[in-house]
């Protein structure tokens, strides 16, 4: 409640800085624009973003898109409004993107991206994806190893529109399909959503009862995936997850869902404002515009040593 | 009211930035040809692999393939410092440092039966395992891509393209990877491959471009 109120104000308080420009004195402001932070994970980016722009001696300006290309775009417009001095962006769409960030560019306000990736280079000053797929390759590899390279299995798929429910999809297959003795007997959207997993789920279980294995787009669809499992009585099924979240953390140590991917959220995010800094202290970053973060596999051995999307050493 | 030019202008801008370098005119069935975006991406890297792979890569790993023994001593002083001696990082601060390397060492324990064959060596002499060679058909991990600075992630579309670039790069090598013929376990085996490192305590797994007896 008080996270939404808060976003609330930010948002409006955006909103006037771009119909008041003059009023727009923010100094040293850096704006964080990412997805709802209804997933975890889009909240711990902001977290570790504001954390480290505060840290900087930066005043912050969150904001949400819902993963709404149009949104975004008026979200830049309040942002350059208000003259922030650099913009921190999780996407929303690899190719609806390339315009907002090119406006921000014009406009004399750096960009700085994380998660996701867009198109085109020499438009945002930095790009630090997170390696999807080589995550799922990873989760892949796990899940083959614990299905012992054979059996019935079904996908649960993200949502459509964001880039990564395609990448993890396909690094999933990359390393699956070279497998000829894993079927896959399902394959289906849950559109990143723990409830829309569950129905999905219960409705595969009743056309596939030979299945042995579930591979989840996300955490949360294999939160709700799990949940059918165990509904069915069907706690023998290997679901592996992506993201690193810590319900699923807390899931794996009592031996439910059997492993997930780590995205380092919060690491990420820090990094985009240390690069933004150094961006708006010296006008370069002395690194490469695209950086590739890897994602680390989560199982029985390290799962304890995970906390809001970090890993301790 | 000023939005609209202004979406349309950076509209255009974008349009004027390639999303990929190599942009041929499609001319579907017409040899050499490569279609723009992911639809191109087999083909494009099949050919940028015809052109670099036995010609650049192999020979680059072969030639900055560090002895196994030296990189366990300089690991000895850390992985960054090892790194910067015998290593090639991948895109980013924080990511795996990459080794090309070569040793030897007699095979504990083999598994050919699963897709994802692999060979347990002892290098140092001491009867356990030390080292794992993937040999194929199925190879973990981009070893063979980042062991040494010839791909840059920069010069790629984006992950997907990247990462088929080492998929295929892992194909290649180890469908072209022999064996010796009769039982592994006991046998002393050379090698050389790469190997990726989180830390420096990471078990090594090491990709093979090339075992010998």
């Amino acid at each position: 409640m008080n996270m939404k109120r808060r976003l609330l104000m930010t948002v409006m308080a955006a909103a006037m800085a771009g119909a008041l420009p003059s009023l727009a004195a923010a100094a040293d402001t850096i704006a964080i624009i990412t997805p709802s932070h209804d997933n975890p994970f889009f909240k711990a980016e902001a977290d570790g973003a504001a954390a480290k722009a505060k840290e900087l001696g930066y005043e912050v300006m969150v904001l949400v898109h819902d993963d709404d290309a149009n949104k975004q775009s008026e979200l830049f417009d309040s942002a350059i409004a208000a003259g922030v001095k650099a913009i921190i962006l999780d996407n929303a769409g690899a190719d609806a993107s390339v315009a907002a960030v090119q406006k921000a560019k014009d406009a004399g306000i750096p960009s700085f991206l994380i998660d996701r990736e867009i198109t085109a280079t020499g438009v945002a000053v930095s790009q630090i994806v997170s390696n999807n797929y080589q995550g799922a390759q990873l989760g892949a590899e796990e899940f083959v190893k614990l299905m012992g390279e054979t059996g019935e299995y079904a996908e649960l798929i993200g949502k459509e529109s964001d880039t990564n429910a395609g990448i993890r999809s396909k690094g999933y297959h990359d390393v699956i399909d070279q497998y000829p003795d894993l079927k896959m007997v399902a394959s289906q959207t849950a559109n990143w959503s723990q409830t829309e997993a569950y129905t999905v789920m219960e409705s595969m279980l009743q056309a596939n009862p030979g299945i042995k294995g579930v591979i989840s787009g996300n955490d949360t669809m294999a939160m709700g995936a799990w949940a059918a499992l165990e509904a069915a009585g069907r706690t023998d099924v290997i679901v592996v997850g992506f993201d690193g979240s810590n319900d699923v953390r807390d899931s794996i140590a009592k031996g439910g869902i059997k492993a997930t991917v780590l995205q380092p959220a919060y690491a990420q995010a820090q990094m985009a404002v240390m690069q933004a800094d150094t961006f708006i202290k010296t006008g370069s970053t002395g690194v490469d515009e695209k950086q590739l973060m890897d994602c680390v596999l989560i199982n029985a051995d390290n799962a304890a040593k995970l906390e809001t999307f970090a890993l301790s050493e | 009211m000023t939005r609209l030019p202004l979406v349309a202008l950076a509209l255009l801008a974008a349009m004027g930035l390639p999303a990929c370098k190599i942009v041929k005119t499609p001319f579907p069935g017409e040899g050499g040809a490569i279609v723009a975006g992911e639809a191109g991406d087999d083909a494009r890297i099949a050919a940028l692999l015809d052109e670099t792979l036995d010609a650049t890569l192999l020979p680059l790993i072969r030639e900055k393939a560090v002895a196994l023994a030296d990189l366990r001593s300089a690991l000895a002083g850390g992985l960054d410092a090892a790194g910067a001696t015998y290593g090639n990082r991948g895109a980013g601060e924080g990511a795996a440092w990459n080794f090309a390397v070569k040793g030897a060492g007699k095979v504990i324990a083999a598994n050919l039966e699963s897709r994802a064959r692999k060979a347990e060596l002892d290098t140092d002499g001491d009867g356990k395992a030390d080292v794992t060679l993937q040999l194929g058909p199925v190879i973990k991990g981009s070893s063979l891509r980042d062991a040494v600075a010839l791909f840059n992630f920069g010069d790629f579309r984006d992950q997907i393209e990247f990462a088929k670039l080492g998929r295929v790069i892992n194909d290649r090598v180890s469908a072209g990877l022999k064996l010796p013929e009769s039982d592994l376990i006991g046998q002393t085996l050379n090698f050389t491959g790469a190997v990726t490192l989180t830390k420096a305590s990471d078990p090594l797994l090491v990709t093979a471009i090339e075992v010998t007896p």
